[in-house]
């Protein structure tokens, strides 16, 4: 249980992050509307230049598959070129600490997801990858797989958006979100971090005596810049195996609950953006009531227990932030932890546990709201028909095929969670890295599975996964969950543009009733689908008394 | 359901059935046959689940490690379950087949087949060759002469007669039959002789296309039924995933679950209520519908009919009762009320239409009987000419009043003629006169010079949302005529519910704006097209769909088949021409236009129901996990006890979980025939209240109901 003060706390970091988001949410429209702002003179020029060198038309308008490939290009090239570099990095400049190339499978593994925002890592990065490797494939990709599902969330809007012709041009939108908003949001978040003791260099890990004498190492390195884009744009990848348990990334309370606002920011934004951009503010509504009610939920569960202590905390931050940590990472899939997952108690990881499976609450920055779009569709249509009318969403008649479209999206978890899961165990290969067949074991190797389906990129195995059974299946897996969602939503937003829109006389879904509605209905969807496996997952580890996952 | 005006009559088809009979048994068993099930994939597959399980119960060493020898009666009672949960289902199949059998029973039973008078012209003169109604085609003529039956939907080309058809519309009174009229196959000739066009070609007819569609195995899934058919194959996708995976899983991990658990868990999952239940649903919202004589051409439309949120009421006929009704002699200076109505009277002999008659029957009422019926004859009869806009009659010598032919109003007159005859003591020697009435502003120009309070009596008239009729004797306007709309008998409420379901009501009417205004504010309508046109419909229909509305409308008239056919939902009467019915999407055979409104409660009440039990059937997983979750994996975890938090034993906890998901089918079917109840409400307030009962009460029914069965088993 928590006492009254962390309850406030608590409240007061989601309500302070919700209002900036609340603030910032018009600028970020404006970025995607088209509206002329101050900063055009600054990033015009540049942004010209690139659509230049790209030889993009700005103007030209996309449909859903051309925008949605012309992604899914982008995204492949980039992990192509990360993989030459992580795989040739032994030979290549930027490599004080002279580490070697990586194995063919955790280089599959590492660039996937990577590029997809998920950040499973199946290795420990202060002792395998060079700065060149750092900043390349792993910040870089921070930074355009963060604009990817920017992009992807906002081209799903613009189908729903009356009068849209199209769904924007993808390589403006993503030079957009990288210049206009990634670019600006780190740089004031990495500044305040480097005051709050995260370093920034790249001159070498320094090697020091310490009062008593040893030998010591100082692991620096870019760090306060990494660390604004792997929470602003829910990657969760860290410089250091660590994560953000790692003094340097997270040296203090108030780097921690700074790093937790950062985590919800833009999905948050994102939110609002949804409402502004379709001009009816009014229908952020359910998204946002649904999404934080949701989360409110997640958190009751994991505030349940005692907080966490000894083994696996670290003191700087306490059980309690630990614990919240652990459910904002999970609920927009960031993935980034600041203690070990088997520290946790397990109705935390339950908690954790629904947070990927919503995918909503609120989600990644873009994907979230297209899962929670999703769920409002499959809503509308299953409760809609009984208010005697054929269901609408904004006065759109869904239809056969749109049905069809949120089935499929809403079918790939299940299937890419649980087949891996099973095969995991029956092949052996879980057992092989040590994995018990017991409900603390099962947790475990559901987590990894989920964590990639999710793109969340948090787990429990760490660099004991790094097999090729799990470097190959979870890279699978995190590319079917990240690709085949946002294609099959895109196709659906697709579908919307100058669809027949009735003045909406049929369910209003901008308030407080269908946003309640929605909420019962996800749970029911989520619980109905996943209910066994958490059974005999977090659920029987908790019938069994345990306290954590260390057993 | 807003009160609909239930059918009666002794001559109507019969209603449809529902009870269960040997040949709905018989009907029902056939229907389990894994061939005919194929259709409906979610009791497919329980029935593949049935065979799996009674395999176990056969062989249970086969099965080892997922099954136990010992537990051999257990599997006979979850494969038993298993077939009877598949035979409701196909039950609930059988018995609206047998409803929609008999609808289409009593449909063709419209369709006589009879030898019919074709007529042939043969060498500058006709004959009539005896012909079956089959070998009838589109365009034949046929001679109709008393007592004969109309073979095939035709129109009246020569000659008037009256027509019975009571067997299509209920309406026990026959009708008068003129040129230009439609007959409807299947209605007798009672008196006099006509010759009419075939308009349809044998099995071309509406009531044909009816019957296609209440035949199920013709009827095409509509728009709304097959999307709730992809979220049941997707439901059924994601829990023969998790089954599996917990299959998988048991093996594995050793968790030593049994498979009939798993199969019992899996068939509790699927949606099997709505599943079963999804055919009926359809069905019965067509029988419904027939059951208040709408003949609908396509499921779609009734669907459509749900989302309508314009409704085009034509105010005569839907609003009011019929044309104006006189309700007021009013006299101008100098004259008498009792010389305005005698006036009134004459003037409206020769009148049939309705406004004519009701004058007749005012001035009856109020005695005012002219003794010039008997002492003067008309010379001449002047019809209401469009020029003119007003009608008159001429008065000379003569031996009284001669009787119109035909219909029933001339009775009336007899009698009429006869009463007056007995009042007037003695023969005055009257003079030739002439009296007009018509439209205020033509009896002026025609007169000339209008005496005081003219203007103001019409003005007051009309600004009472009224009409004034003129009456002028020899040129001299002597008073007027106050006609007045009359409202149909519970118009009011059924526009306030239309209102209130968030429809907007359009009145359409010929009528001048101000009176049109009167009757709209009177039934509380607040938009309305005054001097329409049937033609304008197409527009007003257009427009409305410009602002993408849907809009229902009701037409009779060729001129209103265009409209008819851009309309979302066309209400055609089935008095009305070949034309409109071919346009409309449905037809009324009671010719009611008032009837649209219920239409679209009926939609509504379709959409409402396949809703309910999809959401009802959806929420009942949550309690069957929990009765299921603790018994799955009960001997590797026996911790997992902590879901049950019924209480249930270790095998009846499995057996009341799929025993309560099999008796739930034959429970919904009454409601799935009848449809939701509901009394008209905005679309939020329906949400709410459907939710809370069949959402809410679809998560906590079946936690009741399946202790209940717990209780049941652990008795015997």
């Amino acid at each position: 249980m928590i006492t009254l003060l962390q309850f406030i706390s608590v409240a007061a970091i989601l309500g302070v992050t919700i209002v900036i988001a609340w603030l910032l949410a018009p600028y970020v429209t404006g970025v995607f509307t088209g509206k002329s702002s101050p900063l055009d003179r600054l990033f015009g020029p540049l942004e010209r230049a690139v659509y230049r060198i790209l030889g993009v038309d700005p103007q030209r308008g996309m449909g859903w598959k051309e925008y949605f490939f012309a992604g899914l290009f982008v995204n492949v090239a980039q992990m192509a070129l990360a993989a030459v570099i992580l795989t040739f990095q032994g030979s290549l400049p930027l490599n004080p600490m002279g580490f070697k190339g990586l194995s063919w499978d955790l280089t599959f593994n590492t660039v996937i997801s990577f590029a997809t925002n998920t950040n499973l890592q199946h290795y420990a990065g202060e002792a395998t990858l060079s700065y060149l490797s750092q900043m390349t494939a792993i910040q870089f990709l921070q930074f355009t797989s963060a604009a990817t599902g920017i992009c992807m969330g906002v081209a799903f809007v613009r189908g729903f958006v009356a009068g849209s012709k199209d769904l924007g041009n993808f390589y403006v939108d993503f030079t957009r979100s990288i210049t206009r908003i990634l670019i600006p949001f780190c740089l004031v978040a990495a500044v305040i971090l480097v005051f709050l003791g995260v370093p920034q260099t790249i001159s070498g890990y320094r090697a020091v005596t310490t009062v008593e004498g040893a030998a010591q190492s100082i692991l620096v390195g870019p760090v306060a810049s990494l660390v604004a884009i792997m929470q602003l744009g829910t990657n969760g990848g860290g410089y250091y195996g660590a994560n953000s348990a790692y003094p340097f990334m997270n040296p203090n309370p108030q780097s921690n609950i700074l790093e937790i606002a950062l985590m919800l920011l833009l999905p948050t934004v994102l939110v609002f953006v949804f409402g502004q951009m379709l001009g009816k503010k009014k229908e952020t509504i359910p998204i946002l009531v649904g999404a934080y009610a949701l989360f409110g939920i997640d958190l009751a569960i994991a505030f349940i227990p005692a907080a966490p202590q000894g083994a696996g905390i670290e003191t700087r931050i306490g059980g309690f932030y630990s614990v919240f940590w652990t459910v904002v990472t999970t609920a927009v899939t960031t993935g980034s932890v600041n203690t070990t997952l088997s520290a946790m108690h397990p109705l935390v990881i339950l908690s954790a546990f629904m947070g990927m499976l919503i995918q909503s609450t609120p989600g990644g920055k873009g994907v979230g709201l297209m899962y929670m779009v999703m769920y409002v569709v499959i809503t509308l249509f299953v409760v809609g028909l009984m208010s005697g009318r054929t269901p609408e969403y904004l006065g759109m008649k869904i239809t056969g095929r749109d049905v069809k479209l949120v089935m499929i999206a809403f079918l790939v978890h299940p299937l890419i969670i649980l087949i891996p899961t099973v095969v995991a165990y029956a092949g052996g290969f879980a057992q092989a890295v040590g994995v018990g067949t017991n409900s603390v074991g099962f947790t475990q190797v559901l987590y990894e599975f989920t964590s990639a389906a999710a793109n969340n990129g948090s787990d429990f195995l760490g660099t004991a996964a790094n097999t090729p059974f799990f470097n190959v299946a979870t890279a699978v897996v995190i590319f079917l969950g990240r690709y085949v969602p946002i294609g099959v939503l895109l196709a659906l937003s697709g579908s919307m543009l100058g669809r027949k829109r009735n003045p909406e006389a049929g369910l209003k879904t901008d308030g407080l009733l269908f946003s309640a509605v929605l909420v019962g209905s996800i749970l029911i969807l989520v619980v109905l689908t996943f209910l066994p496996f958490l059974a005999i997952g977090p659920i029987l580890a908790y019938l069994q008394g345990h306290v954590n996952f260390f057993g | 359901m807003a009160d609909s005006g239930a059918m009666s009559g002794a001559a109507l088809p019969d209603a449809p059935r529902r009870a269960v009979n040997g040949r709905v048994l018989k009907d029902s068993v056939v229907r389990m046959s894994p061939g005919r099930l194929v259709s409906n994939p979610v009791m497919f597959i329980v029935e593949l689940c049935f065979f799996l399980v009674a395999a176990m119960a056969v062989y249970p060493r086969g099965f080892v490690p997922v099954a136990t020898p010992s537990e051999t009666p257990f599997y006979v009672e979850v494969a038993v379950t298993l077939l009877v949960t598949v035979w409701f289902s196909t039950l609930a199949d059988a018995l609206a087949e047998q409803q929609a059998e008999s609808t289409a029973r009593s449909l063709r039973r419209l369709e006589t087949s009879v030898l019919s008078k074709k007529v042939v012209t043969k060498e500058w003169s006709r004959e009539t060759v005896p012909t079956p109604s089959k070998d009838l085609r589109k365009g034949d003529l046929v001679l109709l002469e008393n007592g004969d039956v109309v073979p095939l939907d035709a129109e009246v080309l020569e000659g008037i007669a009256m027509v019975d058809e009571s067997l299509m519309t209920g309406e026990s009174t026959p009708v008068r039959k003129a040129p230009g009229d439609a007959l409807i196959g299947g209605a007798r000739v009672v008196s006099d002789t006509l010759t009419a066009r075939v308009t349809a070609n044998p099995g071309e007819t509406y009531i044909d296309q009816m019957i296609r569609m209440v035949e199920s195995s013709k009827r095409p899934k509509t728009p709304n039924e097959q999307a709730v058919t992809i979220v049941l194959i997707g439901l059924t996708a994601i829990f023969t995933i998790i089954i599996l995976s917990l299959l998988g899983l048991s093996i594995t991990l050793g968790l030593g679950g049994d498979l009939s658990v798993l199969i019992a868990l899996y068939v509790c999952l699927l949606p099997t209520t709505i599943g079963a239940l999804l055919p009926a649903i359809g069905l019965s919202g067509v029988s419904r519908l027939y059951g208040r004589r709408i003949v609908a051409k396509s499921g779609r439309a009734i669907e459509t009919a749900g989302d309508t949120d314009v409704i085009l009421l034509d105010k005569t006929g839907t609003i009011t009762v019929g044309n104006r009704q006189a309700v007021e002699f009013i006299p101008f200076e100098g004259h008498t009320e009792s010389e305005v109505g005698e006036a009134a009277f004459l003037s409206s002999w020769y009148d049939d239409t309705p406004e004519g008659r009701s004058v007749i029957r005012l001035a009856h009422e109020k005695g005012f009987l002219p003794r010039e019926l008997n002492s003067l004859a008309p010379s001449e009869v002047y019809e209401f000419s469009a020029s003119t806009r007003t009608s008159g009659i001429k008065l000379g010598r003569g031996f009284g009043f001669i009787l119109p032919k035909g219909d029933k109003s001339g009775k009336d007159r007899g009698r009429l003629r006869r009463k007056a005859a007995m009042s007037s003591e003695e023969e005055e020697a009257a003079s030739e006169y002439e009296i007009l009435k018509g439209a205020p502003d033509s009896i002026r120009k025609l007169s000339g010079n209008v005496p005081p309070g003219f203007d103001k009596t019409v003005e007051s008239i009309s600004a009472a949302g009224e009409t004034p009729m003129a009456i002028a004797k020899n040129g001299e306007p002597i008073g007027i005529i106050r006609l007045k709309d009359v409202l149909k008998p519970g118009i009011e409420e059924k526009v306030q519910a239309v209102k209130m379901m968030g429809i907007r009501p359009v009145m359409i009417t010929g009528d001048q704006p101000l009176t049109a205004k009167s009757i709209a504010s009177e039934v509380g309508i607040s938009e309305y097209v005054p001097m329409a046109k049937p033609e304008d419909k197409f527009r007003i229909v257009q427009a409305e769909q410009a602002q993408t509305h849907v809009a229902a409308m009701i037409g009779d008239g060729t001129n209103d088949a265009p409209a008819l056919a851009l309309a979302d939902v066309g209400l055609a009467m089935n008095s009305g021409t070949e034309a409109a019915k071919e346009a409309a999407n449905m037809v009324d055979l009671e010719s009611n236009p008032a009837k649209i409104i219920e239409v679209v409660l009926l939609g509504k009440q379709l959409l409402m129901t396949r809703g309910a039990v999809t959401a009802f059937s959806i929420a009942n997983d949550v309690a069957k996990y929990f009765a299921i979750m603790p018994v799955i994996f009960a001997a590797a975890y026996p911790q997992l006890s902590a879901f049950n938090i019924l209480g249930l034993g270790l095998h009846s906890a499995v057996l009341s979980a799929l025993i309560f998901n099999a008796v739930i089918i034959p429970l919904l079917i009454p409601l799935s025939m009848r449809g939701v109840k509901f009394r008209p409400a905005s679309t939020m307030s329906l949400f709410l209240r459907n939710t809370m009962i069949y959402g809410v009460g679809g998560v906590v029914v079946p936690f009741v109901g399946i202790k209940a069965i717990d209780v049941l088993i652990s008795v015997i």
